[in-house]
């Protein structure tokens, strides 16, 4: 068992002084197998996605009690769920997963309050917060916590009410889990409160805000007539294999047979295997190239290792959730 | 391994320069998946040529080393390829 993993990770005698991973052939067959792999598990992800699929471990409920944790640590009071809010945060993942856009406004320049409107919510303070490509909860309230604009919105004492969504489904070609949050407040003394306390002035329109960014909006209790909005598919329509529970006031998704193995782990813990021991090999090669002095017609282990570097940090990247 | 870098240093400086370019194009189209990979496939076309186009001007190119840069290219691609595919997008 020694030998062979010396034979097969260190230059020696016995594989003509390179690595036998290093050789033509043994690169050829690793590289054909991840392109026959890369075909056959999206095949299997897509025809047994009971097998080989995308495990939704965010929850609505634990979302409220870690958002809340974070706010009774810095002294604030408790948000509660609003059913109008939970509705409109499903209306916007429902709106992301049909138009497949991510972003805080629409292509169609659909802001975050006309969801809110649209669910019956007369806010005067409002605000949301995106989240995607994250596989558990505490995840996706930490990252929201260490960006300041979201952190603003989950620590803003001008809000007592929020909703949640989260939805599985495909977002730009990439199957995904979509986590919405919204914030609201409705009460009119508590917006006098507010507004005097942040020195801002009431506006008659909601603040006009950058699309990179969660927002925050103001506006007077003004009864409008919104426009209907065309009714757009269902969560459980835009997720297919899974199905949509109402339990309390949240959305939360719910498996119909959570997946044997998460298709997005098996997929990155292979690939960053893979490319961190043929980082290993190239520096171990040089060392010991070294050493024994060696002579090879070979490339530079050098540039190997930058290329499979730059793969490593553009692969932890593509594959970390993103917040907006 | 350092003085080898010392002696190539402006070969290996441009490479990184291209490597770290590389990562920011492809990190500012996100989440474009099929531009990403577009990319990706430039980058890993430049790498190889970059690294064939250095040992022709060191006067120690062969076949063995064009095969070797085209293959770690490949394998590149072709991992890239297999996250992308696997629930990543594409």
């Amino acid at each position: 068992m020694r030998r062979f993993f010396l034979h097969f990770f260190t230059p020696r005698h016995s594989n003509n002084h390179r690595a036998k991973l290093l050789h033509h052939k043994v690169l050829l067959t690793i590289t054909l197998a991840f392109f026959v792999g890369s075909f056959f598990v999206n095949y299997i992800s897509r025809t047994y996605p009971s097998v080989l699929g995308v495990v939704a471990e965010v929850d609505t409920q634990e979302l409220l009690i870690l958002t809340n944790q974070k706010r009774a640590e810095a002294g604030l009071t408790p948000l509660v769920i609003d059913e109008r809010l939970s509705r409109a945060a499903e209306g916007k993942a429902n709106d992301m997963f049909t138009n497949d856009y991510w972003a805080h406004i629409s292509p169609d320049g659909k802001t975050p309050w006309i969801f809110i409107r649209t669910a019956g919510y007369s806010y005067v303070f409002a605000g949301e917060n995106l989240a995607r490509g994250f596989s558990n909860t505490s995840d996706v309230v930490n990252a929201w916590m260490n960006s300041q604009s979201h952190r603003d919105n989950m620590l803003s004492s001008k809000y007592n009410n929020v909703g949640f969504a989260v939805g599985q489904g495909k977002l730009n070609g990439e199957d995904t889990i979509l986590v919405v949050e919204m914030f609201g407040s409705t009460g009119q003394s508590q917006a006098i409160a507010a507004v005097s306390k942040d020195q801002v002035i009431e506006d008659q329109n909601p603040q006009v805000v950058e699309q990179e960014t969660p927002v925050v909006a103001q506006e007077a209790q003004v009864v409008t007539e919104e426009k209907s909005i065309s009714p757009t598919p269902s969560l459980a329509q835009a997720r297919k294999p899974q199905e949509k529970s109402i339990k309390g006031n949240s959305i939360i998704v719910a498996s119909a047979k959570t997946p044997v193995i998460n298709v997005n782990s098996f997929t990155r813990n292979i690939s960053l295997f893979a490319l961190a021991l043929f980082v290993f090999v190239f520096v171990l090669d040089i060392i010991l190239a070294r050493k024994k002095k060696l002579v090879r017609v070979a490339g530079h282990n050098i540039d190997h290792i930058f290329f499979f570097t730059m793969i490593i940090i553009l692969a932890v990247i593509l594959t970390r959730g993103a917040i907006i | 391994m350092f003085d080898k870098f010392k002696k190539h240093i402006g070969y290996y400086l441009s490479l990184i320069v291209i490597l770290i370019f590389a990562l920011y194009l492809v990190v500012l189209v996100s989440p474009d998946r099929q531009l990403q990979m577009s990319i990706f496939i430039v980058i890993t076309i430049i790498y190889v040529f970059w690294g064939i186009l250095h040992h022709l001007l060191n006067h120690d190119l062969s076949s063995k080393i064009v095969i070797e840069y085209t293959l770690v290219g490949a394998l590149g691609m072709s991992i890239i390829l297999f996250l992308f595919k696997g629930g990543f997008g594409l």
